[in-house]
């Protein structure tokens, strides 16, 4: 890696701080955590309402 | 006398810069030079420079001079300077993925696409920003990126799109001539339409990822991000084919003959009535009406169609967080995932952990029920028409997620186009088609597997007839 590359790299990172100090969403992690979740059981209630044949594979292949 | 490289340059397509190459108007050093120097030098005013490789680039052109003055012809990416997602190995180089825990990583080999690339003489100038993670967890700020939020050279107020930020703002900005980028669901459709470019999608499988970061295995897909659908046909055959590498590889190859496929006159053409009239945003209408009556005057026919009403935004939102989670299992546990810069992201990748094997396949399952119901429409049309996104670019400063809660039409038409064509993992390309509020739109047109050629042959006519891909934004 030349100094320019670990330059560019940390510089960067260094930036990173200051768009998270701007830009945060005012959010708390737990009403994020708990917003995750909810969105997720909502997507399993979706696909429960789906009626599915019984001889439906799923829609990948596995290649030995 | 040496060539002034101006914005005629900047802005040539691949086709006119290899005619200039090989006529000696300049070298392929002075061409790379010119270009890295460029992107070195605006990248950062767009948050769209990850790594630049200047000096690397520089001498690989001096190898590519060599060969030009041998007349040893490669084809027409020879000499050609490129970027490429920071989610691409550069042997010997950082590749940080966007995420700050991964700023320092290194892999010793590159990956495929890069390589291909390369033996074919393009000249990789600089690795591109892209939103952390490729945006897997689901994120909300456009500064959900190591790189700070990518902005777009229409209006830096305004977001490039994601997650292939970079990508899209390098190239609008004449900042190099193509890029990769890559998408799981919209990440290379998205920022192309925000900035006003050409992306393509390939079908899953026919581009592949080795070397790339994987995020959902059996959605991640790899694309050329352009100025005119000729170019993205002339990448996507250098980079298309076969790789034991990859196991999700289609092991099929590619050659660009769009010349062999079938006239715009002799396309049906499916569109939904309700996407351009509602669901696009009032703005962008008239821009919107203005591509139709292009698509019209190549003599297609044109005929309503719409989506079979199926959870899309259910079964993607499962099956990336699902593969996603299990991808970036030892960042969620280390605990190190909470150095994203995205709070949305970081709770979305540690939720994705407790979805259930039963919910996993049931969206697999239903998966495979898309593909068929979509595989069935295209019996009576050959290509899918819709709006890319229903609005311009977002501001930076606006979460990404503010009109999640708007009323919507009652009618879906094809508004879930981007996600069901990654679901059914089809190719897609992105056409820029005017402008709204001074800021680009674009058509997305899709098609049945495999049908690239067809898609770049309706897009290059369609490119003939307008000269919205020719628009260039205020750079420098």
């Amino acid at each position: 890696m030349t100094r320019r590359e670990l330059a560019a790299v940390l510089g960067s990172v260094t930036s990173l701080a200051t768009v998270r100090a701007q830009d945060a969403p005012a959010n708390q992690p737990e009403d994020l955590n708990a917003a995750a979740k909810e969105q997720l059981h909502k997507n399993s209630e979706t696909l429960s309402k789906f009626d599915l044949p019984m001889s439906t594979e799923p829609a990948f292949l596995f290649k030995a | 006398m040496a060539t002034e490289f101006t914005d005629d340059i900047f802005f040539a397509t691949i086709g006119e810069l290899n005619a200039r190459l090989k006529s000696k108007d300049f070298s392929a050093v002075e061409l790379v030079r010119a270009f890295a120097r460029r992107l070195e030098q605006l990248g950062p005013r767009y948050n769209a420079l990850a790594l630049p490789l200047t000096d690397t680039a520089i001498r690989r052109a001096a190898d590519v001079d060599k060969e030009l003055k041998r007349e040893r012809y490669r084809g027409p990416l020879q000499g050609i300077p490129f970027g490429a997602k920071d989610l691409l190995s550069y042997a010997g180089h950082p590749t940080t993925w966007g995420a700050r825990p991964y700023a320092a990583q290194v892999f010793d080999s590159s990956a495929t696409v890069i390589d291909k690339l390369e033996k074919t003489g393009a000249v990789l100038v600089g690795k591109l920003a892209m939103v952390e993670l490729a945006g897997g967890g689901g994120y909300r700020s456009a500064a959900a990126s190591m790189f700070g939020p990518g902005l777009n050279p229409w209006d830096r107020t305004r977001w490039s799109g994601g997650s292939s930020s970079g990508s899209g703002s390098a190239v609008a900005a004449g900042l190099v001539p193509f890029a990769i980028g890559s998408e799981t669901s919209g990440s290379i459709l998205t920022p192309a339409a925000f900035c006003g470019i050409t992306g393509l999608r390939p079908t899953y499988g026919l581009v592949s990822r080795h070397g790339a970061m994987a995020l959902s295995w059996t959605m991640d897909k790899l694309g050329p991000m352009c100025r005119s659908a000729e170019d993205c046909g002339l990448v996507l055959a250098v980079i298309a084919g076969g790789d034991t590498n990859d196991p999700g590889s289609a092991h099929k190859s590619f050659y660009y003959v769009p010349q062999y496929y079938r006239a715009s006159k002799d396309l049906r053409i499916g569109y939904a009535p309700v996407d351009f009239a509602e669901w696009a945003q009032p703005a962008t209408r008239p821009a919107f009406e203005q591509a139709l009556a292009a698509i019209r005057e190549t003599g297609a026919k044109l005929i309503e169609t719409k989506l079979p009403d199926l959870p899309y935004g259910a079964l993607t939102s499962t099956i990336i967080s699902a593969e996603g989670a299990s991808v970036f299992e030892p960042l969620i546990k280390s605990g190190k995932v909470d150095e994203l810069a995205d709070p949305k992201q970081i709770a979305g990748l540690k939720a994705g952990l407790e979805i259930s094997a039963n919910d996993y396949l049931k969206a697999m399952r239903i998966r495979a029920i898309v593909q068929q119901k979509i595989r069935r429409l295209f019996a009576d049309v050959d290509v899918l028409l819709a709006p890319s996104r229903f609005g311009p670019a977002p501001k930076i400063s606006e979460p990404l997620d503010k009109h999640a809660n708007d009323a919507t039409p009652k009618d879906l038409g094809m508004s879930a186009l981007i996600p069901a064509g990654n679901l059914a993992g089809l190719p897609a390309l992105s056409l820029p088609c005017g402008f709204a509020d001074g800021l680009p739109v674009a058509i997305q047109l899709v098609g049945p597997a495999f049908s690239e050629n067809q898609l770049l042959a309706l897009g290059k006519d369609f490119q003939t007839r307008t000269d919205w891909h020719r628009k260039r934004p205020t750079a420098g």
